[in-house]
């Protein structure tokens, strides 16, 4: 990932892991919402992240070319994202037949949606990247600890933490968050207390979608968008949910993190190991708490 | 000189801070028919998992043929000659009936794993599934896939299938559960019976029907919360108030019921009741 | 039994059709031979141990950049030593991988796969001097039988004796696991599929028999990778990524995973189908995307289960 920082001293490189992570934990906070609550596992989900990623530029380039002043770009990518995710309750509503069935066939057809979507990327908007250039200089530059880091790269951070931040209250203290946990505690038994499954599931995947197109169009100002970036990512999204637990919220934001910062490190010392030194930590895991570090009591 | 063939001793297990058992102690002898009463809640199904290998105790210990064999995993334990049927029915959905104690003759030939061997051509164990099939009454249905069975059947395809195996010694959670009562005392003979020809040497059942307890048992164990209450022949049991009180009292109008805890399910860090035992 | 003479006139096809003289089609059905064979192992892990791999294409893959080692790095040319060679180091690396794996099923299991094959993409596209990285390592013309045939031409060669070749590979893989599957060892796995609790209760153990099928579905995976190479004569890192193993359960899904014929249904119909998608538009995998998703919800068991339905792969 071009992270654009300065310099390759330990603090740009915990800066560019836990920007790196930010985006990641929204990623992998849409699969872990989806698996805890409906127990899909979407491969998708890094198709909703290169969606959002491509919506995020086309959006901001015809946002711009519209006269609008550029240091409102970045409410155009929120924006971008979350329009996207209203096609969340269309996908759903794709996805059930199969609730019933064996988890085999629901990946299954998750997968079918990996390879729909990378279709209709190449259709819209081909097979060349597309970035947004430096459009994230608007909010200029900060130094932090001798470096001099984009602005945009710390506010990312921050919408990634507030994010976490709310979705930790709005699990904890929403009537809807508490008919999550619910449900993904005890299926039946939310069921047979009247919670209406039908809306619950499609409300669930669209926000487990938003939160994957989000992700993707926040992350665009500092890389480019190119095809194979859903596909890719998915890779790392396992990182994350494996280590830090299926299903759990907490355990995708410390899980990021972990994936984030290893990630930067291994780039910045050993790229050819980048991948092999996150999955040495997913192996270390699996063998010594099975679970993942959350693990729910029940699975 | 113990002679025991099955031999729990201090026998305890935690989930958490809920204690399931506290301090079994069980022996069972070659010869043997001994039923475990107790009401929901007791620890029946937890003593079996502990004694069939599914489950590790937190303390105590498990020998069987003088083997120590706690925690040792069900595998190891049927191998053995160890082997159980579960309260839950718990069959291959898919396989047929003849493909499912076939499953359990080859583990008793000693020739699950092998690559090579053409199934249709062995003889000897189409012949050993046909004489347990007709053992169980399910000598007409060989064919026929295991979920398509009636209930009734598919209980039997369970508990046939270990006995398949040709056991020492045999475990069965609630054989007769869900079945009407006209029809449990036909399974009761079928199982006798076929535990007679197959030289099994000796029974552990877990039952609710005070009937099926006291017609057939040559010792009973009565468990409480977690504890052995009692442990003796049915007439002594009959005579001990505070069996009849605690245990026959309840268990007597538990036993027309369901049971209604999943409670054969595989180690998990569950209790296998909702409701929380004392603390040991 | 309408698939018995099916079978018999799609074998009499593909034996036949070298000498029909239509070398494209000929030549396009080649990597359906090697994706027939790998599918087989696939179809032992999934169709009856009921484990579902993602990461099938690392040992594909591992079988590809064996026989482009060999044959590009080292000078053996001989297709026997290369296919006895990539099935050992499959094994190899298929029991550490497999020991972990087969500890968990279902998404676990499926992630994890994914994990290790993307594992090894990684690997072989960042090692540039070792794997050639994104270029890929180039696969030499095998000797086969001990033959170099050097007077044909690469089509001669292709369609003629190498078609044979791995139509004959293909079809000693299939007695093999034909055998494995009507075995007591076959009749294990599928009873651990169905109960793998029960299966443990009657004696089976169950961690050493999963470990065992993933092995054998490892080997087969390697051999089916050897065949897939030789025709483009390249070994590439995309060989290994996930979308790659998913493709492979597409095509084990469409050619019905519960049944023997399934594999090569599957792996042809697939080849067929993806090239004349592909003649009509560029957007390939949605159609296939939209295909897939209609196999799942509508034909779960596939081709073979429509053609056939009741049996199964069982005796």
């Amino acid at each position: 990932m071009d992270q654009r920082l300065e310099g390759l001293t330990l603090l740009g490189i915990l800066l560019g892991g836990v920007f790196h992570a930010a985006v990641l934990f929204l990623v992998a906070a849409g699969l872990q919402l989806v698996f805890g609550v409906q127990k899909i596992l979407n491969l998708a989900c890094g198709s909703f992240y290169a969606l959002g990623a491509y919506a995020g530029v086309s959006a901001v380039r015809w946002a711009l070319g519209a006269g609008l002043p550029a240091p409102l770009f970045f409410p155009v990518l929120l924006a971008a994202g979350l329009v996207l995710a209203l096609l969340g309750p269309v996908i759903e509503r794709l996805l059930r037949p199969i609730y019933g069935r064996d988890e085999s066939f629901q990946l299954l057809l998750t997968f079918a949606l990996v390879l729909m979507f990378e279709d209709v990327i190449r259709f819209f908007w081909g097979t060349a990247p597309h970035q947004l250039g430096n459009v994230y200089l608007a909010y200029g530059q900060v130094r932090v600890g001798g470096l001099t880091v984009p602005t945009y790269n710390l506010v990312v951070i921050g919408c990634g933490a507030a994010i976490a931040g709310g979705m930790g209250w709005f699990l904890a203290r929403t009537r809807f968050g508490r008919v999550l946990r619910a449900t993904a505690e005890n299926r039946e038994m939310a069921e047979a207390m009247g919670i209406d499954m039908t809306r619950v599931y499609a409300r669930v995947f669209t926000l487990g979608m938003a939160l994957g197109t989000v992700g993707g169009a926040l992350v665009i100002p500092a890389t480019a968008a190119v095809n194979e970036m859903g596909i890719d990512l998915i890779v790392e999204a396992f990182a994350v949910v494996v280590i830090g637990g299926l299903g759990s919220m907490r355990g995708a934001f410390v899980g990021a993190l972990i994936v984030g910062v290893m990630k930067a490190v291994a780039i910045a010392t050993w790229p050819e190991v980048e991948m092999l030194a996150i999955y040495v930590i997913v192996i270390a895991v699996l063998v010594l708490r099975p679970a993942g570090l959350f693990a729910r009591a029940t699975a | 000189m113990t002679s025991a063939l099955l031999e729990a001793t201090d026998v305890r297990k935690f989930y958490g801070d809920t204690c399931a058992l506290d301090g079994v102690s069980l022996r069972v002898s070659a010869g043997e028919f001994v039923s475990i009463i107790g009401p929901n809640g007791a620890g029946k199904t937890t003593l079996v998992n502990v004694l069939t290998g599914l489950t590790p105790p937190s303390s105590g210990r498990v020998r069987f043929k003088n083997v120590d064999v706690a925690g040792g995993g069900p595998a190891r334990l049927a191998r053995l000659g160890m082997a159980r049927s579960f309260q839950l029915v718990t069959i291959f959905p898919g396989l047929s009936v003849a493909d499912t104690l076939a499953v359990a003759v080859l583990s008793r030939l000693g020739r699950s794993a092998r690559p090579f061997a053409a199934l249709a051509r062995d003889t000897e164990l189409r012949a050993a599934v046909e004489e347990v099939a007709v053992l169980f009454q399910l000598g007409d249905k060989l064919g026929r896939r295991a979920r398509t069975l009636p209930q009734g059947d598919k209980k039997l395809l369970d508990v046939a299938s270990a006995f398949a195996l040709h056991p020492d010694v045999i475990l069965m959670d609630e054989p007769t559960s869900g079945v009407s009562t006209a029809d449990k005392t036909a399974i009761m003979e079928t199982l006798v019976r076929a535990a007679e020809r197959m030289g099994i040497r000796a029974i552990v059942l877990v039952e609710h029907d005070m009937d099926i307890v006291f017609g057939y048992s040559d010792r009973i164990v009565a468990l409480h919360q977690g504890r052995v209450l009692a442990d003796a022949t049915p007439a002594a049991i009959r005579a001990d108030a505070a069996v009849v009180r605690t245990v026959l009292g309840i268990a007597a109008t538990q036993g027309r019921t369901q049971p209604e805890t999943a409670s054969n399910r595989p180690p998990t860090s569950e209790p296998d009741s909702r409701t929380p035992l004392q603390q040991c | 039994m309408i698939v018995r003479a099916l079978g018999v006139a799609a074998a009499a096809a593909l034996l036949l059709l070298p000498l029909a003289g239509f070398p494209y089609t000929t030549t396009l059905l080649l990597p359906a031979f090697g994706y027939a064979v790998a599918l087989l192992g696939l179809n032992l892990l999934f169709g009856s141990t009921g484990l579902l791999s993602f990461g099938h294409a690392l040992f594909v893959a591992l079988g590809g950049y064996t026989a482009a080692a060999l044959t590009g790095r080292l000078g053996v040319r001989s297709l026997e030593v290369v296919l006895i060679t990539a099935v050992v180091i499959a094994a190899v690396v298929a029991v550490p991988v497999g020991l972990l794996c087969v500890r968990y099923v279902k998404i676990y299991f499926g992630m994890l796969t994914l994990a290790f094959g993307m594992l090894f993409y990684s690997f072989l596209y960042k090692f540039y001097a070792l794997t050639g990285g994104d270029e890929g390592m180039r696969v030499l013309r095998p000797v086969l039988l001990g033959q170099p045939l050097a007077q044909l031409d690469t089509v001669a060669f292709l369609t003629g004796p190498f078609y044979y070749y791995a139509l004959g590979v293909l079809a000693v893989a299939m007695v093999v696991m034909r055998r494995l599957v009507t075995s007591p060892f076959g009749l294990s796995l599928r009873s651990i599929r169905e109960n793998a609790d029960k299966a443990e209760s009657l004696g089976i153990s169950v961690p050493r028999h999963r470990l065992a099928a993933f092995v054998v579905a490892a080997i087969f995976g390697a051999v089916g990778g050897v065949l897939l190479v030789v025709p483009t004569g390249l070994a590439d890192p995309l060989l290994a990524y996930w979308t790659h193993s998913g493709n492979l359960v597409f095509m084990l899904l469409l050619g019905g995973f519960e049944h023997f014929l399934g594999p090569v249904l599957g792996a042809v119909v697939f080849i067929l189908l993806q090239d004349s998608v592909m003649s009509v538009t560029s957007y390939w995998r949605f159609v296939f995307g939209a295909i897939l998703a209609v196999v799942v919800i509508f034909f779960p068991r596939g081709l073979m289960g429509l053609l056939d339905a009741r049996r199964t792969a069982t005796s």
